[in-house]
C-alpha cells in the first residue's frame, strides 16, 4: 500500500511542480493562469492523499472555482485587446532577484519544519489513526471546533468581514437602482415620446402667447444614463434618455 | 456491492490480488457503471425534453427514428461524430481542444456522491455536498477557456456571461443548502454528507429525527418545513441559472450571441458541451430531489432495507436489499424527472431574462432571502433540538428536545412568519422603483394634460 501511495504522491508532486514551472515559463498570460489552475488542482489532490477531504474540497472550491476565475476575469477584462498577440516572456533581466527572494521565503518556511518535525513516526501510532479511532485533524468537524473554541476571535472577525462584503454588495446594488431609471418597453417609450412632444408643442404655443417670456425647460429625466452596471455588461443601452 | 470484486477475484479465481488492486477494480467497476448510466440518462433526457417542449409549443417533435423517436439521440450522435471538426485559424488550438473536456469531466465526477438508493452511493464522503459544488465550479474554468480560445467576440461575451452567472448564482444555491446543512448537522454531526441529509428525511410530514414518535414512512421531507420550502424555491431557481436553463439561458442567447461560448465548436466537441449541459441539469434536479424531497426516501424503502443485509444486520435477506434499491431508485428518478419536467415547462413558459435583470434578481432578491433563511434555520434548530445544556432552557417548558409536537409547531409557525415576512419585504423593496416610475410617468402625463 505504501509504495502505491508513494507513486501517487510522486505523480501529483510532478503535476504540481510541472504546472507551476509552466506557469512561469508560458509565453501567454492566459496559459499561465490555466497552468496555475492545474497547480491548484494538484494541491487539492495532495490534500486528498493526506485524507484531508474537507481541505481538498475547499481548495478546489475556493482556488479553482473562485480565485482562478477572478484571475481569468481580470486578465480578460483588462488586456483584451492585445491578448491574442501576447508573446512577451514572463521574466525580465532581474529574474535572479525574484528567484532569490522566492528561494529565501521557501527556505524560511521549510527549514523550521524539517528541523522541528519528528519524522519516521513508528507505524503503530499511525495504525490507530487509520483504523478510525483516533481523531482526525483536518475534517470539517475538527476545523469547526477549532474555529469556535481556539480561534474564536479571528473567526468572528473574518466572518463579519465576509458578511459585510456580501451585504455591502447588495446595498450597492440597491443604491444603483434607486438612481437608475426603470427600463421601459418600446410601447412605453413611444408613449413617453409622444407625451413629451405634445407638451413641448403646448409650451411653445404658451410662450408665443406669453410675450416672449421663456418657460422653464421640460423636466427631462436626467439621471437615465447607465450608471449602475452591477459588475456586468448589461443591456443598459436600452435605457431611454 | 464492493465485496463482490473480492469474492470473485480472491475467492473463486484464487488470484490473491493485493488490496490496492481490489480497491482500484471496485472503483473502476462502479465508475464504469456510472458512465453507462450517464450516457443513458443523456439519451433519455434529450428526447424527453424535445418531445415535451414540442408538445407545449403545439408541434410534434422528433418522432421518426425508432418508436416515438427514441433513437433520435443516437442518430444525432452519429451525425456529430461524422461532422468535420473545425478549429478556427485564430483559435488557441490546445485550449480550444481542452475546454470541452474541462466542462464535461466535472459533471461526470459529480455523480460520485449521488446516492441512488439506500446503501447505493458510489462514495459516501463526509463532505459530499461541498464536493458536489466544488466540482461543479470547475466547469466555469472550462467555459472561460472555451470562450477565450475560440477568439471570437460572441464566444468571449457568452463565456463572460456564463461565468458571471454561475459565480453569482452559486451563492444563493450554497446559502440555501447551508440552512439544510445546519439542521442536519445538529442532528447527525455530519450535515455535509449527502447520505445523512437523506437519512434525516425519514418520517411523515414531520421528520422522525425531529419528533421521534412520528412513524417512518419516508416522507419527512424538508420541503414540508418553512425553512426547507424557501430553500427549495431559492435553490431550484439558482440551479436553473447554474445549468443555464431558460429563462436564464442568457450566455447562449441565440438572438444576441449566436451560441455563446459554443459558437466556434462543431462536431463532437459541441456534442460534449451539450452532454455536459444536460448532465448538469439532471444532476441539479437530482440534488433538488435529494436535499428537499428525500432522494430515495418514500413509503416502504426503509422498511425493505431494514430486512436486508446492512452493517447493523449482517444476516438479513439480500433480496430485500435489491428490492429496497429498486424501489429507492424508482422514487429518486421519479422525483428527478418531475423536476426536469418543471425545467422544460419553465423553458416553454417564460421568455429569457436580460443580464441586468438576472443579476439584480440574484443579488437583490435571492441572496437576502437565503440569508434570512439561514437565520430561520438557526431558530428552527434551537426550538427543535436545544435544551438547558445549550443555554436554551426556556424551550424545554414545551417538551423534551427531539420529541415534542409543540416545539415543532412553534418552530414551524415562527420560521414561517419570518420567511413570509422577509419575502414580503423583499418583494416590496424590489418592486418599489418600478412602481414609482409608473407613478412618475403618469404624473408627467397629468402635467401635460393640465
Amino acid at each position: 500500500m505504501t509504495i502505491v501511495i508513494q507513486i501517487i504522491f510522486a505523480l501529483i508532486a510532478m503535476l504540481i511542480l510541472g504546472s507551476a514551472l509552466m506557469m512561469v515559463l508560458a509565453k501567454n498570460v492566459i496559459h499561465s493562469a490555466l497552468w496555475l489552475i492545474a497547480s491548484f488542482f494538484g494541491v487539492g489532490a495532495l490534500y486528498l492523499l493526506l485524507q484531508a477531504e474537507f481541505l481538498a474540497v475547499v481548495q478546489v472550491l475556493v482556488y479553482v472555482g473562485a480565485i482562478s476565475i477572478l484571475i481569468l476575469f481580470a486578465i480578460m477584462l483588462t488586456r483584451a485587446a492585445d491578448l491574442a498577440g501576447e508573446t512577451g516572456r514572463q521574466w525580465n533581466n532581474r529574474w535572479w532577484l525574484s528567484l532569490a527572494v522566492a528561494g529565501l521565503l521557501f527556505g524560511a518556511l521549510i527549514v523550521p519544519t524539517v528541523i522541528g518535525e519528528t519524522w519516521n513516526v513508528a507505524p503503530t501510532e499511525v495504525a490507530g489513526a487509520a483504523a478510525g479511532q483516533a481523531t482526525g485533524i483536518a475534517g470539517a468537524a475538527e476545523l469547526g471546533r477549532g474555529f469556535v473554541y481556539e480561534y474564536l476571535l479571528q473567526f468572528q472577525v473574518i466572518g463579519v468581514l465576509l458578511l459585510v462584503a456580501l451585504i455591502g454588495a447588495i446595498v450597492i446594488a440597491y443604491d444603483e437602482t434607486a438612481r437608475r431609471r426603470r427600463v421601459l418597453t418600446l410601447a412605453e417609450e413611444l408613449e413617453l415620446k409622444k407625451r413629451q412632444e405634445a407638451r413641448e408643442a403646448k409650451e411653445a404655443k404658451q410662450s408665443r402667447k406669453g410675450k416672449g417670456e421663456k418657460p422653464l425647460p421640460a423636466p427631462v429625466p436626467t439621471d437615465t444614463l447607465s450608471k449602475g452596471n452591477e459588475g456586468n455588461e448589461g443591456n443598459e443601452g436600452l435605457v431611454v434618455r | 456491492m464492493y465485496d463482490i470484486v473480492e469474492i470473485v477475484l480472491n475467492g473463486w479465481l484464487g488470484l490473491n490480488a493485493p488490496e490496492w488492486l481490489l480497491i482500484l477494480l471496485r472503483h473502476v467497476l462502479v465508475a464504469g457503471v456510472l458512465f453507462g448510466v450517464v450516457t443513458l440518462q443523456f439519451f433519455f433526457l434529450t428526447i424527453y425534453e424535445r418531445r415535451a417542449i414540442a408538445r407545449m409549443q403545439d408541434r410534434v417533435g422528433p418522432n421518426r427514428a425508432g418508436p416515438e423517436g427514441v433513437f433520435q439521440t443516437v442518430a444525432d450522435g452519429i451525425k456529430m461524430f461524422t461532422k468535420e471538426d473545425i478549429i478556427p485559424d485564430a483559435a488557441d488550438r490546445w485550449v480550444h481542444l481542452l475546454a470541452p473536456c474541462v466542462v464535461v469531466v466535472p459533471t461526470m465526477l459529480m455523480f460520485a456522491v449521488i446516492p441512488w438508493g439506500p446503501g447505493m452511493v458510489p462514495v459516501d464522503m463526509d463532505v459530499g455536498l461541498l464536493f458536489f459544488f466544488a466540482v461543479s465550479s470547475i466547469a466555469a474554468v472550462g467555459l472561460m477557456m472555451a470562450g477565450w480560445a475560440s477568439n471570437n467576440k460572441f464566444s468571449l461575451l457568452g463565456a463572460m456571461r456564463a461565468v458571471a452567472q454561475m459565480v453569482s448564482y452559486e451563492i444563493p444555491a450554497v446559502l440555501s443548502l447551508l440552512a439544510i446543512v445546519m439542521v442536519v448537522s445538529t442532528a447527525t454531526g455530519s450535515g455535509l454528507s449527502i447520505v445523512s441529509i437523506i437519512n434525516h428525511q425519514a418520517g411523515l410530514i414531520i421528520s422522525s429525527q425531529e419528533v421521534s414518535s412520528v412513524p417512518d414512512l419516508g416522507l419527512g421531507w424538508f420541503v414540508f418545513t418553512p425553512v426547507g420550502f424557501l430553500a427549495f424555491i431559492c435553490f431550484f431557481i439558482a440551479s436553473l441559472a447554474e445549468a443555464e436553463r431558460p429563462p436564464f439561458d442568457i450566455p447562449e442567447a441565440e438572438s444576441e450571441l449566436v451560441a455563446g461560448y459554443m459558437t466556434e465548436y462543431s462536431g463532437m466537441k459541441f456534442g460534449l458541451f451539450y452532454l455536459a449541459q444536460f448532465t448538469l441539469s439532471f444532476l441539479l434536479c437530482a440534488m433538488t430531489s435529494i436535499v428537499f424531497f428525500g432522494g430515495w426516501q418514500g413509503p416502504g424503502v426503509s422498511w425493505l432495507y431494514n430486512q436486508g443485509v446492512t452493517p447493523l444486520n449482517p444476516d438479513g435477506n439480500a433480496w430485500m436489499n435489491v428490492a429496497a434499491g429498486v424501489l429507492g431508485a424508482f422514487y429518486f428518478l421519479l422525483k428527478t424527472y418531475i423536476f426536469f419536467f418543471v425545467m422544460v415547462w419553465l423553458r416553454g413558459a417564460f421568455p429569457r431574462l436580460r443580464v441586468d435583470q438576472l443579476m439584480s434578481f440574484g443579488w437583490k432578491f435571492l441572496i437576502p432571502l437565503t440569508l434570512v433563511n439561514v437565520l430561520s434555520a438557526a431558530i428552527w434548530v434551537m426550538l427543535t433540538r436545544w435544551g438547558a445544556a445549550q443555554g436554551a432552557g426556556f424551550v424545554e417548558a414545551l417538551g423534551p428536545a427531539n420529541d415534542s409536537f409543540a416545539r415543532w409547531g412553534l418552530a414551524f409557525v415562527l420560521t414561517l412568519a419570518i420567511n413570509a415576512g422577509a419575502y414580503y419585504l423583499l418583494v416590496r423593496a424590489n418592486a418599489a422603483p418600478g412602481m414609482d416610475e409608473y407613478v412618475r410617468v403618469d404624473d408627467e402625463l397629468e402635467a401635460v394634460k393640465a
